[in-house]
């Protein structure tokens, strides 16, 4: 009953407003608000009326269309890019230093033997199909079991439905059938496949097969070598790399003398030993204020083109990237190539793209937020999307063949494949490889970077070193690496670097927010503004209206409520006294309303205190006092 | 009967809702009615303000803010089309670009020696007879006179010329007679070096065929560019009498020239190449055409997945006059691009490895009224003749092959044949290489107008391209590849390939970051009018209300007001005359009624601060009866619910 009594008095309280009936309430808003329209509805004639009416409505359903529209476009997080170019002092990049040859072939010899032996006798067999010449090759027997594993096998074509597969190294019958048709001139048709089983011996094989035979010959030389070695501890293949006194031969930074223990030295799986350059794991970044090649590196390399090993890498010269400090270097995918016998220059422009982040763009800023677990933080190296598109296939490996390919970092815990461990391993890997499905997997899981940094290089070369200067060069270059008077050097091997800031060494596109909050609020209030001359107080009017409102419809329903009971007594008496003075405003306000209300003579003055408590809710009223 | 409804509808209509004029008598009333009750903020003040100084200062300062509104509302329009650019880089899998691939010697020279061996011939005589050089005895027949047989004829129109340039004579090369050179001198070479110094220069003469007294004659600072310019000059009349079916012939086939091909770690081959005969490069192959229907695209960056294939270049086969260089020239772009190969190919070494790195980015224009671009080409009033979708490039040669045919009569062997027409010969238009030359030039100084009319297309495709070079073969190597790719080639063995002969090529993605700049609005209509309103806000507090009202009220209702005065005075004029001057009560008497103290103007809603101000209401009110209080209530209650009697005649 308390309860009730609070409420009751509380509504009282907050009931000071503008009127007890809607209309009341309504004519009161138009009349005080401050938005434009309502005031000129009831300010003028009938017609008038009519049409301000339908303005204000056309007005008020135009601001609340407009608004919709600008906060959907606040919504989609648009940006804008803005451009700045120059030049200003930035960290020299890293730059990594591979030779295109992974290993010295004088040490890994031994370790390759059998294949080279084997590849060697088959391209004997292929090329010269003469059965005298292939037996007298075969002075020692060879091992086939390396062959074995992953046999090259040749494909006859001549019936394109039915093609006819031969082994290299089967019986001289087939090999006989070989040579008469070799003769032919159809001989074109024969082609080189790599042949994958899913177990040695066993029927689930597939044939990789190539248009040249080139081609056949590198990737099966990959494939077996890269079994080879992945049973080659580390410390070992470092061993059988190039050496950075060997490789790196000058070095000038600027003004200032550099030698290869400026370089940090990383063990990358497709190039072997690579050096790399103001790498800043260790030490602060170097910085470079000045454009051209004066103020840039300077190097002489060395790549030993007599010492590469034949069927590997056929390409000579030496494989160089630029990135960023603490990055890991990706070189199949951004590296350059530098020729041996040139001077290679290469001009370098900062391209960078600074991104905002969630919910503008769908980029990561370190990679934590990327469900694929980065193998490559164990370089220390940051994130980048080629490290998580490597991982992701290094885990998808792991996962279905059981081992990890030789290129990519290892998770922890598992072995590189080996055809003796995992015979099935290479059909498995192209399989893999080939697989679309998985490399859409890879795409999506992966996000790039939100800051993506290049380096637009500028690529010129020269020959280098000159007729006339090339002996003292050479000369001097062996002497100081060698310490003897033989030259040690020659044109095949020699490369010069110059890498330098351009005039305009950045060109940053940065975005920044196209819709701000601020930019919203200023749109909406120019809207509303433009429209109906309205603000935010505005609203409030119209809200406090509405609290009005429901006032009014509590009362009533209460009064309802209340006066049940008494209703039949005291209909009348509310008829006549209450609604008198609004139903004359009423009628005044209604347009067209010709008729004057029948003449009460004086009507009681319609004061405002008098209606503070009207009849009808006299009752709870009269109880609480 | 029918009409009755009709008239009850609009009587009825009449009565509910009578038309008005306005209420105010008067301009001046109109205004003050108007100023106290706007919306906006300076005209209140106006009315308000006691004192002629601070009224005056209230009047610049409303018109100021006027002027404001009207400066910043014009600049905001003036400011619509401008664009914002936006980067976004996506990430995913990318098409790959369409690589057209070609030799840098057109044709296989043996094969074209029964076409080329007068010109030839003339070629070695000129080099001889103006600089003696010879090619050695035994290749060449020093047989100088039974070389004059058929068709010299032509090239004795076009000889080459030493010329003397303060004599202006020159020595023309067969009858080494000096003869006087007329017409103007074009140095083709000289525009930046001026060659009057050298004392032996050599050029040809062009002239009109109908009038031989305009004459051209083209000099070079230097006897190669001479020779090389005079030798395409002939080489394009020879050609353009050879069918298309036999230069196709006449040049390599994709066996020929592709000796392996891989792409994103699959083997492929001479299928997923397409032909596409290049007038100035012969036999052009592309990978990824999209012809078949299907463009391949590639899901990994690197070397590996990208584009590799070992070129065989023949050099042996190379015509010496024509192609000074060897190797291949390689194009990447989209499938709907036509290769210009000519212009923008990336030249590729023999006996060397090109690595090229490319990074695709996309471009978009907003096209009209942002910018003067073109969405599909379809708005430029030249046709394409090449039947790849629009680009600058292709605007620019078809408009000046269509001047070629209209001003010359026949089609320029470098471009597109053009419906009906056929390619310019000797034999058909002995005229054409003047005219040809004449036209070239005005091309390039653009007087022929395709600069203005071609414009650049809206949208493009970008791969930027980062090259670099390797020694390829190795050393050591270099043995069984050549031996493997000699069985490859499926030659006899004992020829193995040369090296030089030989150029590997790989193409592919750095990254599968794709960049996208794209041109937006920088306005839309909505934030056009928020500006406005937030113009109109912060000077005056005005909204289109406020400006319906002041076309309301400065339009509208003056107008009535004054056409109001003018039929009363005319009534009044009328009655006066007819009635004389005795009775002129009854206008008068609405004239009181009409007067300064009318309470339409008084009874307003005034600002509550304002209040003090207000004015007591007239005593003589013409309400009948004793009116409630004025209390703020009833003044929902219109001031002019009295119909004044002469506006009833307006509705």
């Amino acid at each position: 009953m308390n309860l009730k009594k609070y409420l009751v008095r509380a509504l009282h309280r907050l009931q000071k407003g503008p009127g007890y009936t809607y209309k009341e309430l309504l004519v009161w808003y138009c009349d005080n608000t401050n938005t434009h329209g309502p005031k000129r509805i009831i300010k003028e004639g009938p017609k008038k009326k009519f049409i301000w009416f339908f303005l204000t409505l056309l007005f008020a359903s135009l601001v609340f269309w407009q608004w919709g529209i600008l906060i959907n476009t606040y919504l989609s997080y648009n940006v804008t890019s803005s451009l700045s170019i120059g030049f200003k002092t930035m960290k020299f990049p890293a730059v990594t230093i591979c030779n295109a040859n992974p290993f010295k072939y004088s040490e890994v010899k031994p370790l390759l033997k059998e294949l080279d032996r084997l590849i060697e006798a088959a391209l004997e067999r292929i090329l010269q199909p003469t059965p005298g010449n292939s037996s007298e090759n075969v002075s020692t027997p060879l091992d086939l079991e390396l062959w074995n594993q992953i046999p090259l096998v040749l494909i006859d074509e001549h019936d394109k439905d039915n093609p006819v597969i031969l082994d290299i190294f089967e019986t001289n019958q087939t090999a006989a059938g070989n040579e008469t048709d070799m003769d032919n001139k159809t001989k074109k048709k024969y082609k080189l496949a790599v042949k994958l089983c899913s177990h040695q011996g066993s029927d689930n094989c597939t044939y990789r097969n190539f248009s040249s035979a080139a081609q056949a010959v590198t990737e099966w030389y990959i494939l077996q070598s890269t079994s080879i070695l992945s049973k080659v501890p580390l410390h070992e293949r470092i061993r059988m790399g190039y050496q950075a006194e060997d490789m790196i031969l000058a070095c000038l930074y600027g003004a200032e003398p550099c030698n290869y223990k400026n370089f940090t030295q990383i063990y990358h799986p497709d190039h072997g030993n690579c050096y790399i350059f103001n790498w800043g794991m260790d030490e602060e970044a170097l910085n470079s204020s000045n454009p051209g090649a004066e103020f840039g590196l300077k190097l002489i390399l060395d790549i030993s083109q007599q010492d590469y090993i034949p069927y590997l890498s056929s390409a000579a010269g030496a494989r160089l990237m630029l990135h960023q400090q603490k990055s890991f270097p990706f070189l199949k995918d951004q590296g350059i190539y530098a020729m041996a016998g040139t001077e290679t220059s290469i001009g370098v422009l900062v391209d960078e793209l600074e991104r905002m982040g969630y919910p503008y763009s769908d980029c990561t800023v370190n990679g934590s937020d990327v469900p694929v677990k980065n193998l490559y933080s164990q370089y220390n190296t940051s994130y980048s999307i080629q490290a998580c598109l490597r991982s992701c296939f290094q885990n998808h490996m792991v996962q279905i063949c059981g081992c990890g390919h030789y290129m990519f970092p290892l998770p922890e815990g598992e072995n590189y494949c080996n055809n003796q461990d995992n015979p099935g391993w290479a059909y498995c890997y192209s399989s893999l490889r080939a697989s679309i499905k998985q490399r859409q997997i890879c795409i999506d899981s992966c996000k790039e970077t939100c800051n993506d940094t290049q380096y637009k290089m500028t690529i010129s070369m020269a020959d280098w070193p000159s007729e006339a200067s090339e002996d003292w060069i050479f000369h001097i270059l062996s002497y100081e690496r060698d310490m003897s008077t033989n030259v040690t050097l020659d044109r095949n091997g020699i490369i010069k670097l110059n890498i330098y800031f351009q005039e305009y060494n950045y060109r940053t596109i940065s975005e920044s927010a196209a819709t701000t909050i601020v930019w919203l609020l200023s749109s909406l209030g120019g809207q509303f503004g433009f429209w109906m001359g309205g603000s935010v107080l505005c609203l409030i009017e119209f809200g406090e209206i509405i609290i009005d409102s429901l006032w009014i419809t509590i009362i009533n329903v209460i009064s309802w409520c209340k006066g049940l009971k008494q209703r039949r007594a005291r209909a009348e008496l509310v008829e006549a006294h209450t609604n008198l003075g609004f139903q004359h405003e009423a009628v005044g306000a209604v347009p067209g309303a010709e008729a004057l209300p029948p003449e009460p003579g004086t009507p009681p003055p319609n004061y405002d205190s008098l209606r503070v408590q009207p009849l009808d809710s006299l009752g709870p009223d009269s109880d609480t006092d | 009967a029918a009409t009755a409804p009709g008239k009850k509808i609009t009587a009825r209509l009449k009565r509910t809702l009578p038309v008005r004029g306005p209420q105010a008598p008067t301009l001046s009333e109109l205004m003050r009615w108007y100023c106290l009750n706007t919306n906006t903020h300076g005209c209140r003040r106006i009315v308000v303000s006691r004192g002629r100084l601070r009224r005056l200062l209230w009047i610049v300062l409303t018109l100021s803010a006027v002027g404001l509104i009207l400066w910043q509302c014009a600049e905001l329009l003036m400011n619509y089309y401008s664009a914002s650019v936006s980067v976004t880089v996506q990430f995913q899998k990318l098409p790959f670009p369409a690589v057209t691939i070609c030799n840098i010697n057109p044709y296989k020279y043996s094969a074209m020696k029964e076409y080329l061996s007068e010109l030839d011939k003339e070629t070695k005589k000129a080099l001889e007879t103006f600089y003696g050089f010879s090619e050695g005895k035994s290749k060449v027949r020093r047989s100088v006179d039974d070389w004059n047989s058929t068709g010299s004829d032509f090239f004795e129109q076009i000889p080459l010329l030493k010329v003397e340039d303060f004599s202006r004579t020159a020595t023309e090369l067969h009858s080494g007679q000096k003869r006087k050179i007329e017409g103007s001198v074009f140095h083709k070479d000289s525009s930046i070096v001026n060659s009057g110094d050298s004392n032996d220069i050599i050029g040809f003469q062009l002239c009109d065929a109908n009038n031989s007294s305009e004459c051209a004659l083209y000099t070079f600072s230097s006897g190669v560019n001479a020779i090389q310019e005079w030798y395409k000059l002939h080489y394009m009349n020879i050609m353009a009498q050879i069918p298309l079916e036999t230069k196709e012939k006449l040049s390599y086939s994709a066996e020929d020239l592709l000796l392996t091909c891989f792409f994103d770690g699959l083997s492929c081959d001479k299928r997923h190449f397409t032909r596409f005969h290049h007038p100035l490069h012969g036999n052009c192959y592309t990978f990824n055409s999209g012809e078949s229907g299907t463009i391949l695209s590639t899901s990994t960056g690197g070397s590996e997945y990208g584009l590799q294939v070992v070129l065989y270049i023949d050099e042996a086969d190379y015509n010496p006059f024509l192609v000074t260089s060897t190797g291949a020239k390689i194009m990447v772009h989209d499938q709907n691009e036509y290769p210009f190969i000519e212009d923008i190919g990336t030249e590729i070494e023999t006996a060397a490895a090109t690595s090229i790195g490319m990074h695709f980015t996309q471009s978009r224009k907003l096209s009209k009224p942002y910018s003067d671009c073109t969405e599909t080409g379809a708005d430029i009033p030249v046709e394409n003749l090449y039947n790849k979708s629009y680009s600058l490039q292709i605007c620019l040669h078809s408009c000046f092959q269509k001047a070629m045919v209209d001003s010359c009569g026949c089609a320029q062997y470098a471009q597109p044949l053009p419906a009906g027409a056929e390619y310019c010969n000797y034999k058909k238009n002995p005229n054409w290489m003047y005219c040809y030359y004449r036209l070239h030039e005005k091309f390039v100084k653009e007087q022929l107008g395709c600069q203005q009319i071609c414009k650049d297309a809206c949208s493009f495709k970008e791969w930027a391209l980062t090259t670099s070079i390797a020694q390829w073969p190795s050393v050591v190597s270099e043995d069984w590849m050549l031996r493997v790719l000699s069985w490859d080639k499926g030659q006899k063995l004992n020829k193995k390939l040369n090296k030089t002969d030989l150029a590997n090529l790989m193409v592919f993605y750095k990254d599968l970051n794709e960049r996208f700049i794209s041109e937006n609005p920088a306005n839309t209509l909505v934030i056009l009018l928020s500006n406005f309103g937030g113009q109109l806000g912060l000077w005056m507090s005005c909204s289109v209300v406020c400006v319906i009202e002041i076309v309301e009220v400065f339009f509208i209702d003056s107008l009535s007001i004054v056409l109001r005065r003018q039929w009363q005075r005319a009534k009044k004029w009328w009655s006066g005359r007819q009635r004389g001057a005795g009775s002129a009560g009854d206008p008068e008497g609405q004239g009181q009624g009409r007067g300064h103290d009318n309470p339409a103007c008084m009874d307003e809603d005034l600002p509550t601060f304002t209040t003090a101000l207000r004015l007591p209401l007239p005593q003589d009110s013409p309400l009948p009866r004793t009116p409630p209080p004025n209390y703020s209530t009833l003044r929902l209650e219109s001031a002019f619910t009295e119909q004044l009697p002469d506006t009833l005649e307006l509705g």
